[in-house]
């Protein structure tokens, strides 16, 4: 073999690096990422319906905001973004093909995994921020200078970003070795996760959607017209909540880079 | 010369069909043509030695390293898969300084690179277009492009030539021949007969998963004995030729060719006859204008081959 062409492997960091440039730029282009960015625009447009029809005080908006546009947020968007971004992680190389154009170059298989998840979970952080920003503060537009709407804020940003972590890796780790994992995130993401919260007892925990609604502010936890629909159980604490979606994501990612190193895919003939 | 690609008793199944039964070989520097009808295991072959696909049985290696799972060998190989799949929203630039960098060049150096190989492909103002647009024939060149950009010692192309018109197919077949003469090694499939003709006359043949021959063309048909060889001899007066040459123990058959002034003669002893066609021409004053072997060529050797 020609030595002088032969150049140094690509890192695990490198790799990684590399492949999220690539894919954050390619996904902003795709038709999926225009679909689920108007699909964020929803409850912006939720917000603005209700401050036109709804003649109420400043406090009903915030507790709608609150009760139920983040339950859109929880429950629906960042559950479904993951679902179709997470689990074309890798069905998109096959389907399309292009599987090759990765695997023949000298990048460490697991950070190519790695930088197609943090792209895409990147590009999910931008639409949910984006979109939660409009609603939210179309929704407490009333009190713009007060500082704890942003930290209010921020909060939400954080919960909605771990959920995006911790869902990704959980669908990008089935569609690292299921066809169809996209049915089975989707009754993960709308049944499993919706049903086991009125379970009694500490199985709602084995959900990933009880974790996010724990560090919910506390206000959207108690006394509103709509609890109900948030906690049957005490929630966990907060820290633990963290720590535990932090773990879940982790892991996922780590279990996903393994099968997709050791794994050999084919195409569909 | 050392082998810089090997086979090694390497066996691939799809479930319960087989793609690759218990090959053994070694490809040397130079270019070498993998010649197969589809099915044949050609692409079963190339995803093998390029770490696409784990054989079930042996083992491929690549300067004497294994291939499955080693990455870092990837950096001095050049991959041209078969199927006409891309990143489609990106543009032909987008799409190749980003296979450039997944080598680990830096921004500049990528885009120095990206614009020579587009250049040689001939696609460079074609670049800012998004590859969705492309033509088949421009989508084949920027295949080959991402193949060569980082300048592998190693080049793969899988039917390189599909979808190319023939001013296509003889700019890339030039291509190829120019990147042998810089001490390469590349290996070229395709179903298609007359492609790997006009690149290389080393070849491996290879049906139902099996190689069926490998080597030098011309010497491949000279070892199939079953078959005799065809030679056609265009003279002023064939008939003549012929009748010279009736009753000669070394050829099996005589014939006219369709253009009226060639005799065909079949022969098991090319050398006998080629001998005493001299003394014939010699003797009788017949002015030969072309001498040429029909069968010395890969569709003959294919057809004799698979018994066609």
């Amino acid at each position: 073999m020609d030595e002088k062409n032969h150049r140094p492997a690509v890192s695990f960091w490198a790799s990684a690096r590399e492949v999220f440039g690539f894919f954050f730029f390619l996904g902003r282009r795709t038709g999926k990422t225009r679909v689920f960015f108007l699909l964020g625009m929803i409850p912006a447009a939720m917000g603005v319906l209700v401050r036109i029809l709804v003649a109420g005080r400043a406090e009903d908006y915030a507790a709608v905001f609150n009760e139920i546009l983040m339950l859109v947020y929880v429950t629906f968007y960042i559950v479904i973004l993951p679902l179709f971004y997470g689990t074309s992680i890798v069905a998109e190389e096959l389907e399309g093909r292009t599987l090759p154009y990765l695997t023949s170059r000298p990048l460490s298989k697991p950070g190519i995994f790695l930088g197609k998840y943090a792209a895409y979970t990147s590009l999910m952080f931008l639409m949910v921020t984006a979109s939660l920003a409009l609603s939210y503060f179309i929704m407490n537009g009333h009190r713009l200078g007060d500082p704890e709407l942003y930290l209010t804020f921020l909060r939400y940003v954080g919960v909605l970003g771990l959920g995006l972590l911790a869902y990704t890796a959980l669908f990008a780790f089935l569609g690292t070795f299921l066809r169809r994992a996209i049915l089975i995130g989707l009754m993960f993401g709308f049944g499993w996760e919706n049903v086991i919260q009125y379970f009694p007892g500490s199985t709602q925990r084995f959900s990933l959607v009880h974790y996010l609604k724990s560090l919910l502010p506390r206000q959207a936890a108690s006394g509103g017209k709509f609890a109900l629909l948030l906690f049957r159980l005490e929630p966990s604490p907060p820290a633990a909540a963290v720590v535990s979606l932090a773990l879940i994501a982790a892991v996922f990612v780590a279990l996903a880079c393994w099968i997709f190193r050791t794994k050999e895919y084919l195409f569909e003939e | 010369m050392t082998a810089v690609i090997a086979a090694k008793s390497l066996s691939k199944w799809y479930g319960n069909v087989l793609g690759l039964n218990d090959v053994s070989l070694e490809i040397e520097a130079g270019i070498t043509g993998l010649l197969g009808p589809n099915g044949a295991g050609k692409s079963t072959f190339m995803k093998l030695i390029t770490g696409q696909m784990r054989p079930n049985i042996g083992e491929v290696t690549i300067g004497g390293r294994s291939v499955w799972n080693n990455f870092p060998l990837f950096s001095s190989i050049g991959f041209c898969p078969e199927q006409d799949a891309f990143y489609e929203d990106v543009t032909g630039w987008e799409f190749l300084t980003g296979m450039i960098r997944f080598h680990g060049f830096p921004p500049e150096e990528a885009a120095e690179r990206a614009s020579r190989a587009l250049a040689t492909v001939e696609l460079l103002g074609d670049k800012d277009r998004r590859i969705r647009s492309y033509s088949r024939g421009m989508r084949q060149r920027i295949k080959f492009a991402q193949a060569i950009a980082h300048d592998p010692g190693i080049i793969i192309l899988d039917e390189p030539f599909n979808g190319l018109d023939p001013l296509g197919k003889r700019k890339l077949i030039r291509l190829v021949k120019d990147f042998r003469s810089q001490g390469r090694t590349i290996l070229v499939s395709s179903h298609v007969l007359p492609e790997i003709e006009a690149v290389t006359s080393k070849i491996i043949m290879i049906h139902h998963g099996k190689i069926l021959a490998e080597g030098d063309i011309h010497k491949i048909r000279d070892l199939i004995e079953t078959y005799p060889h065809m030679i056609s001899v265009r003279s002023n007066a064939p008939r003549a030729l012929a009748a010279a040459f009736v009753g000669d123990a070394s050829i099996l058959k005589m014939s006219f060719g369709p253009d009226g002034r060639s005799l065909v003669v079949e022969t098991h002893a090319r050398d006998a006859f080629f001998g005493r066609l001299q003394s014939v021409v010699v003797e009788g004053g017949f002015e030969v204008e072309e001498i040429t072997s029909p069968d010395d060529n890969l569709q003959a050797v294919f057809d004799y081959l698979v018994g066609g």
